[in-house]
Formats: structure tokens, sequence, C-alpha cells
């Protein structure tokens, strides 16, 4: 079965899920995962969605015309096969929450560091708070690590970091328990 | 006794609410012992609950004490029949899945402190006071016997950060 991603963004208002889904259940599509959040003012939607026939990418687009008529971006893509599952990660799972005053680079350093260790990010925050005075960054970011590191190492790496960007970071291990 | 297929969702007997289980019966120390051999048998899982394996009575088990993060506080193996919540402080979140709800985790808020009353599987009543993951269990497990999952106790990691915000 032919798998897609879509995307969708736009001013934000009630009534963009339902109008999606309203798109999706006619034309019969599966969603088979899928995220939305609220991004400053703009309600953004990502889904990955089979189609028992469709498989053309054209065809797929073209439902979603009446979306972008209500002013919403669209974007559909085609997944090569197997393109929908998610990879195996057996790694630990940790959750890093890095904040301080706002400075250009704190996204760049942290990744960066994450990247060079082959740390993978599964999901990512970040969120601008405070006064306009006294801006606050915060960001929060879940990884795998890979097998051979564990959180003390990651803590290790931080703890550098922490010092050079001057900001704080701490480090804890989200690792589901199964009950 | 055997070691038990666990139940999955949609399955509707994780829905119900369990009845009371007779202390001393047969039928409930079959039920203890098959929920023990399907815990262990499992190889990873802390705790079990009865509706887990098909039966709608009040009992649960369940051992952290080989966990990494029950090595500090726990009771061993615990059989909780009939059992109830009397005390409760603190909160904890922790990330939870279940072997009943395969492929999805979430975070879930629970007390940090318990204290549980019961009887356990020589029929005698006990009370004990639990703190961190094996009180994190033992709700998980009773929850169960309430046809509740965590799914239905999942709080969104995004808010519980900015909560404070405005």
């Amino acid at each position: 079965m032919q798998h897609f991603a879509l995307t969708i963004i736009g001013r934000d208002r009630p009534g963009i899920v339902s109008s999606t889904a309203e798109i999706l259940f006619q034309l019969g599509c599966n969603v088979a995962d899928s995220s939305s959040t609220i991004l400053g003012g703009q309600f953004a939607m990502i889904l990955i969605l089979s189609h028992p026939e469709i498989s053309d990418i054209e065809q797929m687009e073209q439902a979603f015309h009446g979306l972008e008529e209500q002013g919403l971006s669209v974007f559909v893509r085609a997944l090569k096969p197997g393109g929908e599952q998610r990879p195996d990660l057996p790694g630990e799972l940790c959750m890093i929450s890095v904040y301080g005053s706002d400075k250009p680079g704190i996204v760049y350093q942290v990744t960066k560091v994450l990247s060079e260790n082959n740390i993978n990010i599964v999901d990512l925050n970040t969120k601008l708070i405070g006064s306009a005075e006294r801006p606050v960054y915060v960001m929060m970011c879940e990884t795998v690590l890979p097998e051979n590191l564990d959180d003390d190492d990651l803590k290790a790496l931080m703890d550098e970091l922490k010092q050079q960007l001057n900001v704080d970071i701490s480090v804890r291990t989200v690792t589901p328990v199964e009950l | 006794m055997a070691e038990r297929e666990v139940l999955v969702y949609p399955d509707p007997r994780l829905k119900e609410i369990c009845s009371p289980a007779e202390i001393g019966s047969e039928a409930t120390n079959n039920l203890v012992q098959d929920l023990i051999d399907s815990m262990y048998g499992s190889g990873h899982s802390v705790g079990i609950a009865a509706p887990q394996i098909g039966v709608c009575r009040r009992v649960a088990i369940v051992d952290v004490s080989h966990n990494k993060l029950g090595k500090k506080h726990n009771h061993g193996l615990v059989v909780l029949i009939n059992p109830e919540i009397v005390e409760s402080s603190g909160s904890k979140s922790m990330r939870e899945g279940c072997m009943s709800v395969p492929d999805y985790t979430g975070n879930v808020e629970r007390a940090r402190e318990i204290v549980v009353q019961f009887t356990d599987g020589d029929g005698n009543d006990q009370v004990i006071r639990c703190k961190g993951f094996e009180a994190v269990a033992i709700q998980h497990e009773l929850d169960h016997l309430d046809g509740l999952l965590f799914l239905d106790r999942v709080t969104n990691p995004k808010t519980d950060i900015f909560k404070r915000k405005g």
C-alpha cells in the first residue's frame, strides 16, 4: 500500500482538524500516525497516511485543494516503501532540558554534540518564554542513545556544554516502564 | 499452574470492574499462581492484574525488586488480594507502558507514596507503605481492577512543562 506524508499549516482557528479529517474520511485514507500542535499563531499538522488504491501523488494533492482555498498550506509527499515504519531504536531514552537567557545558537550547539555522538533526536520542542526584556529559551529534546552510551555519558557531554553556553541543562532517563 | 496469555486491548475484559476474590479458595490460589507464572514468564514485567489474563477478580501481583528503578524501595513479590489504597501523597510522573497495550507509552502522574491494604497469598491481612516505582506499579495494577488503562491517565508532557506560564 502506498503511504504519504501530509503536512498542513495555517493560522489557527477552530475547524482545521475536522476539515482535514472530513477529506481523509471521504477519500478513504488511513491515518497511521499523526501529530498536530499550535506553534506561534499557526496550527501545524503532520500525518502519515495510506490508501488502499490511490498511489498517484497528484490525485492525493487534488483532494486537498479545498483546504488551500481556506488559507491553509498543504504539502503531500509520497513515501518510499518502508518509509512509514519506525526503525527499531533499542537504546536508552533520555530527555534533555535546556533553558537559559536567549542567545543565538543554543539549538545548534546542543544538537551538534548529539549528532557527533550518534544520538538520535525523536522529539524536540523549543519555546521562547519570559518577557521581551528578559527572554528565556526553553528546549526539550527527547533522544535515543546509541547502545555504547548511557545516561551518565550524556550527562557528562551536556555538563561540558552547560559551561560553554552558560545555560542550564539537565538530563534524565525516560525509558518507559512496562507494567 | 501455568503461564497464561496476556490479553490485549480491545479485549472487553480489560474494561470491566472486577469483583472481590474469595480469600483462601482454590480458584483464588490458582489465580495467584497463574499471575506469578505469567509475570515472571514475560521476563520483563514488574506486575500483572487478574483481568489481564481474563479473570475478573480483584487480584494483582507486583515485584519491582529485579528492576533497577525498584532496587532501593521494594517489598519483593507482593500478592494483592482485594487491595485498597487507603492513603496516598505526593506525585511522580513516569512514562508507562503496559503488556495489554503494546507499542504505546505515555507519561502518567501518580502518587509518589501510598499505603495499601490487602490480603496476601497466605490469607493474612496486610497494610504496607510503598514509594517510588513500587507505588507507581501498584497503582497501575490496581487501575486494571477497575477497568482503567494507563491510557485513561496520560498527561501531556508539554502542558506539564508550561502550565505555570501566564
